[in-house]
């Protein structure tokens, strides 16, 4: 009878809790929402005001901090840049701001389905930006589809993602399958003798993917993939593959992962001097770190989304027959070094063409209607800083098929390694190195 | 029987469950469903682990494999080859439990610092070995077209289905472990954990007791990598296979307290929810990581046996009702 008493006395003190806890947490969140979106309305009386809460999880901790610090101020720069315009004008006098809600999403897949959930349904989130990352954004993706949510994905190069047939998430970066293929146009066209490519690449999602892609396209336009060898994440001893690819003779070598692997792999490849004409690697030579490597960075091609160096301009827009729209290449970098000290990168740079691209989607739907500006999407075929923006409308709905990658080469001027544009020939800064001489 | 029927404890532990798991159902709150969802989740996890690291004595830090090699079989059956999830994640178990068995009648002759080293081991190498294999995506992993979701009735309705099959496998869980602790199995396995050379000496067939423990531990998290990766729509060999997921297992049961069939629960429970909180109150959200260190910090160091466990302790009478 007592162990009775006594149970049904922790049951009670139990039940207390778990409710307790659950009621407590969501509350304060919708609050500033509220109070917030309340001064915005009585300052403009005469015009229609409307508030869109823009949500998004940033990885501020884990391991993609660095990458998502910097997405994220690019986004914020967008923002900050809006309200100096005040708002985004409709045609029928409504004033639309933006409200920006984040959470940190620790760089793991849990958080990034729980937080999406919440943004959408307790902060009301109208607009969503996908996380960084492939991996993270496929997970947010499942999310915000279920509820009829348009999201704009930046920082997620994977093409699986839009061939799971979502509706409504659109990509702002080129694609995986098209990150190293003009490394292969660009090879053919410097030399139109060039016949065997190896394939070197790490062992990663993004990487591999990357690879596979790379080698099918090099095996259409008639050349030889004469080595296709992955190596694993965290490799620094590269010689087992040196010796290998000089067995095999390419006259490029194709690959790279991250910025560690590359680097180290670029170092060793000319450390060993090994004879080949060029060498085309992922992520590193994009990273500004890489000059450090001195000599042995001299005449390394990477891709790079975006380089601020790049010829998008207005004109050139209006060569293209396409619309400009939004800041120039200058005045966003230099608005981005106005408010955080530095020149941006391209995780930067498509943060802030995320903002831009929705931005330009309602101005052109003239509403705030999901419908409306998922269709206006779907027609959009502009130029901004960061390039050719253009979706997919078929099978593949939402990928990226406008914007292209530019390709950077390290050269030396002046006794110093610089990087220069390379590829397409639209985009290119200086001539490139090749053969590399070694 | 009666014994069990008679047993508050027992009551208490499904009770606790059940009320915090129906609450998202009764309230119909995805938000409080994807709270939920990681809570339970996180409890199926640490109540399996417990029975090797709290019961038998074991740590183990591989424990995520199970989870994430029934997360590639479930998910495989499901994207690949289009099975309904119940059975996909059937057979992830049935697989990942033989895998577990044969491996614990490798790995469990070794003792200590070597068991758990070990287990590390077996992690990194079923990894490595995922991402060599083309068949299962490599190191690419595999994604779920969206419209296999359609077969549950929507992708909302999936969502909540995949809730309902989470929240019974973590009420089994819990009792699995709330029965292994009151059989004559689970005293020989106590008994392991204290002195594994007495234990044989009294005639507990120790190899076979802990194998069978090992293979017991690994049946619920094989579902639940089913269930999160079906949730997900995608699987990686970096998602499936976290060892930092061992590890907060292995500090939730700590928190909680090791070797009770509460403590697991209490602890995921506290731990998920004390990280949820932090991470979205405005306050602490740029360190939650830090705040929640400094509170393990101080919870391991002034209460060492977790919070059942000190309970349990100061209040004789709470053993009764607290497995």
């Amino acid at each position: 009878m007592k162990g009775m008493r006594l149970f049904v006395t922790v049951l009670f003190i139990l039940a207390l809790i778990v409710t307790g806890c659950s009621k407590a947490t969501p509350t304060p969140a919708p609050q500033p929402t509220k109070a917030e979106a309340a001064p915005a309305q009585q300052q403009a009386p005469e015009a229609k005001a409307k508030t869109l809460v823009l949500g998004f999880t940033a990885s501020q901790t884990g391991k993609y901090a660095k990458e998502s610090k910097e997405q994220t101020q690019g986004i914020q720069l967008w923002l900050k840049d809006l309200e100096k315009k005040g708002g985004l004008k409709l045609s029928d006098g409504t004033v639309v701001n933006f409200k920006v809600k984040y959470y940190d999403d620790e760089s793991t897949k849990e958080r990034v389905q729980q937080l999406y959930t919440k943004l959408i349904t307790e902060d009301g989130a109208d607009l969503l930006i996908s996380p960084y990352s492939s991996g993270l954004t496929a997970a947010a993706a499942v999310i915000a589809e279920q509820y009829g949510k348009i999201m704009i994905t930046t920082g997620a190069a994977s093409d699986s993602i839009y061939k799971q047939g979502y509706k409504r998430v659109y990509q702002i970066y080129t694609p995986a399958s098209r990150y190293l293929t003009g490394a292969v146009d660009a090879l053919k066209a410097w030399d139109p003798n060039a016949k065997k490519v190896a394939v070197v690449y790490e062992k990663s999602k993004f990487a591999t993917g990357v690879a596979k892609a790379v080698k099918a396209y090099a095996e259409k336009q008639g050349l030889e993939v004469v080595l296709f060898e992955g190596y694993e994440a965290g490799t620094t001893d590269f010689n087992p593959f040196i010796n290998k690819i000089e067995a095999a003779k390419p006259d490029a070598i194709i690959g790279g992962g991250h910025f560690q692997d590359g680097s180290t792999f670029a170092k060793q490849l000319y450390e060993k001097k090994t004879p080949v004409k060029m060498v085309a690697i992922l992520v590193a030579p994009a990273v500004p770190e890489f000059a450090e490597l001195g000599d042995a960075a001299v005449g390394v091609i990477g891709p790079s989304q975006w380089e601020s160096i790049a010829k998008y301009s207005p004109e050139s827009a209006k060569a293209a027959g396409l619309t400009w729209c939004g800041p120039t290449i200058e005045e966003f970098v230099s608005g981005y070094k106005e408010a955080y000290g530095y020149e941006p990168g391209y995780h930067a740079a498509g943060g802030y063409a995320a903002g831009l691209v929705l931005e330009r989607a309602i101005k052109m739907a003239d509403s705030t209607d999901p419908d409306a500006i998922t269709k206006a999407l779907d027609a959009m075929d502009v130029m901004i800083f960061f390039g050719h923006i253009k979706f997919d409308t078929g099978e593949a709905h939402g990928l990226q098929i406008g914007h292209d990658m530019v390709y950077l080469q390290w050269q030396k001027k002046d006794g110093k390694v610089v990087r220069e544009i390379v590829w397409p020939e639209a985009a290119k800064t200086a001539d490139a190195i090749y053969p590399l001489e070694r | 029987m009666m014994r069990y029927v008679r047993d508050p404890a027992l009551w208490l532990t499904t009770l606790v469950v059940l009320v915090a798991g129906v609450w998202p159902l009764i309230t119909r709150s995805a938000t409080t469903r994807e709270d939920m969802f990681l809570i339970l989740m996180f409890v199926t996890l640490a109540s399996s682990l417990n029975i090797v690291l709290g019961y038998t004595g074991y740590v183990n830090f591989g424990h995520i494999v199970f989870f994430g090699l029934g997360g590639y079989i479930g998910f495989y059956l499901i994207a690949e080859k289009g099975w309904h999830v119940i059975p996909a994640a059937l057979a992830a178990s049935l697989g990942v439990v033989l895998f577990a068995a044969i491996l614990g009648g490798i790995i469990l002759r070794l003792r200590g610092a070597y068991f758990a080293l070990a287990t590390i081991g077996v992690n990194e190498a079923v990894r490595s070995f995922i991402v060599n294999w083309d068949a299962v995506g490599g190191a690419v992993g595999m994604e779920m077209n969206f419209s296999r979701y359609q077969d549950y009735g929507g992708p909302m309705n999936a969502l909540w289905f995949a809730y309902i099959l989470l929240l019974i496998v973590t009420l089994a869980s819990v009792l699995l472990s709330y029965f292994v602790r009151t059989s004559k199995f689970g005293l020989g396995l106590l008994a392991i954990r204290e002195d594994e050379d007495a234990a044989l000496v009294l005639g507990i067939p120790a190899p076979k007791a802990k194998t069978i423990a090992f293979a017991l531990s690994a049946i619920f998290p094989a579902i639940v990598g089913t269930l999160f990766f079906f949730k997900n729509g995608n699987i990686e060999p970096g998602d499936a296979f976290r060892l930092h997921m061992s590890v907060e297992g292995i500090v939730m049961i700590m928190l909680g307290g090791y070797g009770t069939v509460m403590g697991p629960v209490v602890g995921a429970a506290t731990y998920e929810r004390l990280r949820g909180f932090l991470l979205t109150s405005p306050l602490f959200k740029n360190l939650q990581l830090a705040f929640a260190g400094v509170l393990l910090l101080l919870i391991i160091i002034f209460v060492p046996s977790g919070v059942v466990g000190w309970l349990r302790n100061r209040f004789p009478k709470v053993r009764r009702i607290l497995a």
